[in-house]
């Protein structure tokens, strides 16, 4: 890779920047430079923009086009205090706070043996992960997928490994059937494991779901997982509420039962997924980071 | 990580004055309100400062466009700067100077000289901006004040 492609986006400069940043910004020099790298972002990173748009006109049906571009610049400035946050935590290990919405089914994940967390990209799942097996004292699995640019990549890994001290242990989904077993023996040894549950990334198998209205892809994975180990799956936000605040949202826990059709099982698995994804996604669609486009046109 | 809890800030004065109040003085990094503020009030000050340098007699649309490339310009000047006043700190650092000063709070401190300066620049031209400026000298010289006062009734090293 050139030189260059280190300023790309997606290239490692920007981790670097965001982790020099986080050690070297007293905490009031924040706002204005977050603001700032939003119209720089919005500009340059065209398409995320143009898919947070294009996701937006499904999410919100009947918006006109030039709101849900100012509605695409608050999802981007949400992105960036998110990713900031989840790198002061990472890095210099600040007080947050937290609520949590559903603390039966948390208490229950937390006490419970093996079971898949589902969520999406939305808020701080990074930092949703540590707070995680901070509270209860366990390893949660993290699956990712990978970086498009190879020093990001190593970047992300090895920050992620110092996060991985405190109990999240990450795993891409490059490895093929490698990975799914892998994942299988997690599950049946009573690891959790979380998987990001609303979009398609690096060819990993699909099933088409309803999402407001339209159809989406997203991966079987989870339900295929979530049905051969008999775990249950938690859908699991967690949505930022303000400065160095989130809301950890679990709903009812998803359980697949064989009935003789594996098809039908994993569909209705994925209807339930879906139905908990657009309502969570309807209520803060500023926060959902989906940017890649979602719906089938 | 915890609960929610009742506001608490950053600065030496509302902590002085949460502390009056019967609240809590102890410094947190969560107060957004605290933040826009210092952070509009040091850019409304850089951003002055340097609109003083912007040519008179321009045409109303060139003005207009310099007044918004100002504002990048502005932001582009403090990136430079915390990196200048990174290099600043490794070199004390290095020197055995400061070596118990956290690079943020050097930061802030060399970041509160520099707008400090500029506001200086500005009194002394009266005006608008020099109004701006003197609010801000002020803020500046209460929450020097403030952490005294908590520094004295803490028994602790006094923080900005």
């Amino acid at each position: 890779m050139s030189r260059l492609g280190g300023f790309a986006v997606k290239g490692v400069f920007w981790r670097r920047y965001l982790d020099w940043a986080v050690v070297n910004l007293p905490f009031y020099f924040y706002p204005v430079n977050i603001f700032f790298f939003t119209v720089f972002f919005f500009f340059f990173a065209a398409p995320a923009r143009r898919a947070v748009v294009a996701n937006l006109a499904v999410v919100l049906p009947g918006s006109w086009r030039a709101m849900n571009y100012l509605r695409a610049f608050r999802t981007l400035y949400n992105f960036a205090w998110t990713i900031a946050e989840a790198a002061i935590y990472r890095r210099i290990h600040e007080e947050f706070s937290y609520e949590i919405i559903g603390a039966e089914w948390l208490e229950e994940l937390g006490a419970g043996p093996g079971a898949i967390v589902l969520t999406a990209h939305m808020g701080s799942y990074d930092l949703g992960a540590a707070l995680f097996a901070e509270k209860f004292h366990r390893e949660i699995r993290m699956v990712r997928a990978p970086e498009p640019h190879p020093e990001s990549a190593e970047h992300v890994s090895a920050s992620l490994q110092k996060a991985g001290e405190r109990g999240v242990k990450v795993d891409y989904n490059t490895a093929g059937a490698l990975l799914s077993f892998d994942l299988l023996k997690a599950l049946r040894d009573g690891e959790i494991v979380s998987i990001q549950g609303d979009r398609i990334e690096g060819g990993v198998a699909e099933i088409d779901a309803r999402l407001f209205g339209a159809t989406a892809k997203i991966p079987n994975g989870p339900f295929v997982l979530g049905l051969v180990a008999q775990a249950p799956i938690y859908p699991l936000f967690i949505a930022r509420s303000g400065c160095r605040s989130y809301q950890v949202i679990v709903r009812e826990p998803i359980r697949l039962q064989a009935s003789g059709s594996r098809e039908t099982d994993i569909a209705r698995g994925a209807a339930e997924w879906s139905s908990v994804l657009e309502e969570v996604v309807a209520s803060r669609w500023e926060q959902w980071f989906a940017f890649t486009p979602i719906f089938a046109r | 990580m915890n609960q929610p809890e009742s506001p608490r800030f950053y600065f030496a004065l509302p902590r002085l004055l949460a502390h009056w109040r019967g609240g809590s003085s102890i410094r947190a990094e969560k107060n957004s309100a605290e933040a826009w503020a210092a952070h509009l009030a040091i850019f409304a000050i850089t951003y002055l400062y340097f609109a003083r340098f912007i040519p008179d007699g321009t045409s109303w649309w060139s003005s207009g466009l310099m007044s918004v490339a100002l504002a990048f310009l502005v932001w582009l000047f403090w990136l430079l700067m915390l990196y200048l006043n990174s290099l600043i700190l490794k070199l004390l650092h290095g020197m055995g100077l400061l070596r118990s000063l956290p690079v943020r709070r050097g930061q802030g401190i060399l970041i509160v000289a520099t707008t400090a300066a500029m506001a200086l620049a500005l009194v002394q031209n009266g005006s608008f901006a020099g109004e701006i400026a003197a609010l801000w000298l002020t803020a500046i010289a209460m929450n020097l004040i403030a952490a005294g006062i908590l520094a004295f009734s803490n028994g602790k090293a006094a923080r900005l």
